[in-house]
């Protein structure tokens, strides 16, 4: 709600200090640990992609291995996307003056332009996190989720959308920037407020969909259909799209609970206005919520299990969040500030929640109750 | 100057298709950049950008000089004597990248396979002192392919060396190739040292001499004849104006040589130098004025001061962001990235730039007036 409870100026500072502390300490350690992680993560990652093509096309002796390819292949591109791409593009491992792991130059597998991303997740999402109007990823510009948004008709249908926006969104990604310049449906916005031109903005949507779509749906399948049949393209063809939907849903549904679970509060323009430092940090824990889980979730959710520590902590690399997370915790308990966190299912169960609740009018506007 | 050659690209087709090719099935710009970390696995420290090499053995050359012996992997390409290179090594998960000058000769290498590079450890540097540590006893590290036209000239004119203490780096490389090929142009070494303590190379320097009547070496101990004077040009190369001359040092000592040859006549053909560290900031006052620097994409600007220009690349890391470098003297591009508008100083080039979007060094660009970048 709007209405969010701001605590007193000296318990902000004071809560300000121990989280800037925090941060101090752990940038510090950061060196070759971080380092080992994110390489054996990539090599991880590496083998499973190409493990998983080839075994995809052991499926011309039998279909269980086609399967067990489209999953390590899902599963790879989750880790493409979310424990290296995301973190390394948040310049989390930039210290490593890798130019393999740089958040300048790193582009991800799937379809959105890293650059584009750069421009709305870097810079949008993370400066204006749940700030209704200004934060377009609280939503995705398509779902209504707190009384802040007007309620129209069409936000009835809006649990339907999520359920296209968990199978599509790596293009609901990619179409994000041009989605807000209403470029091509909608009056376009004026040009100027972004920094490249929408001639250029469209041209780069496009590059990334065609190397995308050349990769799984052309290259790959063809190079399989030549030596073992045209049926094997088709049956290539659809394992790279299901490795892609395991992608889209597994992301979506991480990316969910971060942001949309039940207790997570939104924010207004004016309460933001000339916010201090530890306004904006406590904007962050509570505009955030954490998953509990093993190792391996954490991982693969490209420890956007710690989506508190994420907001406060964007650049540090994410092989850190976890050993941040239990002092984050403890320094709210101490400032009485609320720290959302559950389990994958328990928190997602209050996304699904939430997305009926507000597809429904507002309460006093009783004659649409039971519309 | 040995950096002033522009970037050749290779735009190519086949190039350009590699290239679209390996982004749209690696995400990288080259395929084998999408294998690298599984090659590091069989050979820790392999990149696509660079030569892996081993570092054979750290010699202590005087109390804070020492020299790295490295055998080069088997693709390196080999150097001319006098020229430079990159070498990169991981420290705390950081990969530092430095230039120096090939100490040794290209007959040695020839002969056993080994390079050399003499390095005087920086006082509070980085990365200077703990090479030395980091390969007491050997280890991997990345090579660049060797560059810089700062290499013996092409005509069979008598050359004049001045050296200033490491700055010794190219010539011991170029005499030791002369006396291995039996080059027998007329060449004198005047090398300037702080003391009796620091004259490099001493013995090898005078066995070169000895063996080589064209070859003389002068040691010229600072802290009893000075800094490099027109007097002891006069003394020591009466003939200078039928020399080239090759400079090599700090860089107050590299201006100082210039001035001092140019006024006596010599032509600016004549004169060849290199700089070890960062090229001065020498900017024509008049044309500068305080101004801001924004970063678009980190959302930030900084204050660039006219009397005490610092380079973008400092500015940006003042401001708490951190753009990719490398070697921080405008040598490697790493740190290139886009200027979309204001005017520039290279201080390499000395070349100002104009208003519109353009690629520039970081490391060695300032502001004129007010700029915008794309980091």
């Amino acid at each position: 709600m709007t209405t969010t409870h701001i605590p007193s100026t000296e318990t902000l500072e004071s809560f300000r200090q121990e989280i800037d502390q925090i941060r101090d300490e752990t940038m510090a350690k950061v060196g070759q640990e971080d380092a080992n992680h994110i390489r054996k993560i990539v090599r991880i990652q590496r083998a499973m992609e190409m493990g998983g093509r080839l075994v995809m096309i052991a499926g011309f002796y039998h279909w269980i291995w086609w399967v067990v390819g489209v999953v390590m292949l899902g599963l790879a591109k989750i880790i493409n996307n979310m424990e290296i791409g995301h973190n390394v593009m948040h310049g989390q491992y930039d210290f490593m003056n890798d130019p393999h792991l740089n958040s300048r130059d790193f582009d991800w597998d799937g379809i959105c332009d890293g650059e584009s991303w750069r421009r709305t997740h870097n810079f949008e999402h993370h400066t204006y996190t749940n700030i209704i109007g200004k934060d377009r990823d609280f939503g995705y510009d398509t779902m209504r989720l707190s009384d802040d948004v007007k309620w129209k008709n069409h936000y009835r249908w809006q649990p339907l959308r999520m359920l296209i926006l968990t199978l599509m969104f790596e293009w609901a990604v990619a179409y994000h920037e041009l989605f807000g310049e209403r470029i091509f449906v909608g009056k376009r916005r004026p040009e100027g407020k972004l920094p490249i031109s929408h001639a250029q903005l469209i041209k780069d949507f496009f590059a990334k969909i065609r190397k995308g779509v050349f990769r799984d749906y052309l290259f790959y399948p063809a190079i399989v259909g030549l030596f073992l049949g045209w049926p094997m393209f088709g049956a290539i063809v659809l394992g790279n799209f299901f490795a892609n939907m395991i992608r889209n849903m597994w992301a979506s549904t991480i990316i969910f609970c971060g942001h949309f679970t039940e207790d997570v509060h939104t924010f207004s323009e004016e309460e933001c206005e000339n916010e201090s430092r530890g306004q904006f940090y406590y904007r962050q824990i509570l505009g955030s919520s954490n998953l509990e889980g093993s190792k391996l979730l954490h991982i693969m959710s490209g420890h956007l299990s710690r989506q508190v520590e994420h907001h406060l902590f964007p650049d540090m690399p994410s092989y850190r969040y976890n050993e941040v997370a239990e002092k984050v915790r403890n320094v709210c308990r101490k400032h009485n500030i609320p720290y959302n966190t559950g389990t994958l299912w328990g928190q997602y169960s209050t996304v699904v929640y939430r997305v009926f609740k507000y597809s429904k009018p507002p309460k006093k506007q009783d004659g649409f109750a039971n519309a | 100057m040995s950096q002033s050659n522009p970037r050749g690209q290779s735009t190519s087709t086949l190039a350009r298709t590699h290239k679209w090719l390996a982004q749209s099935l690696t995400q990288e710009n080259q395929i084998s950049a999408y294998f690298e970390p599984l090659i590091q696995m069989v050979a820790p420290g392999w990149s696509t950008d660079g030569t892996r090499s081993k570092v054979i053995q750290v010699r202590s050359e005087t109390a804070d000089v020492y020299t790295l012996v490295i055998r080069p992997g088997k693709s390196w390409k080999g150097f001319k004597a006098g020229q430079h290179l990159q070498i990169s090594a991981e420290q705390n998960g950081t990969r530092q990248t430095r230039f120096f000058s090939v100490s040794s000769s290209p007959a040695y290498f020839k002969r056993t396979g080994l390079i050399e590079m003499s390095i005087r450890v920086q006082q509070d540097g980085k990365v200077t002192p703990w090479l030395r540590e980091a390969f007491a006893s050997g280890g991997i590290c990345l090579l660049s392919e060797a560059q810089g036209d700062f290499t013996m000239p092409s005509t069979n004119k008598p050359v004049l060396m001045v050296a200033g203490g490491s700055g010794i780096t190219p010539f011991r490389s170029m005499l030791n190739q002369m006396a291995a090929t039996g080059d027998s142009r007329p060449v004198h070494l005047l090398f300037y040292v702080r003391d009796e303590a620091n004259a490099l190379f001493r013995e090898e320097f005078e066995a070169i001499a000895a063996q080589h009547s064209n070859i003389k070496v002068t040691y010229m101990n600072g802290a009893e004849v000075g800094p490099f004077s027109s007097e002891h040009l006069k003394t020591h190369c009466p003939e200078f104006m039928e020399h080239k001359i090759m400079i090599c040092g700090p860089t107050p000592m590299i201006q100082l040589v210039r001035d001092v040859v140019s006024s006596e006549g010599v032509a600016n053909d004549d004169i060849m130098f290199e700089y070890f560290g960062a090229a001065p900031i020498e900017l024509d006052r008049s044309n500068v004025k305080d101004s801001y620097v924004s970063f678009e994409r980190g959302g930030v600007s900084a204050f660039s001061n006219a009397d005490k220009p610092e380079s973008l690349l400092e500015l940006a890391e003042s401001q708490g962001l951190k753009p990719q470098f490398g070697c921080r003297i405008g040598v490697c591009h790493q740190c290139k990235c886009t200027k979309k508008s204001g005017v520039v100083y290279n201080t390499l080039t000395g070349q100002y730039s104009d208003t519109g979007e353009e690629e520039v060094q970081l490391c060695v660009t300032v502001a004129v007036n007010d700029v915008v970048l794309d980091i």
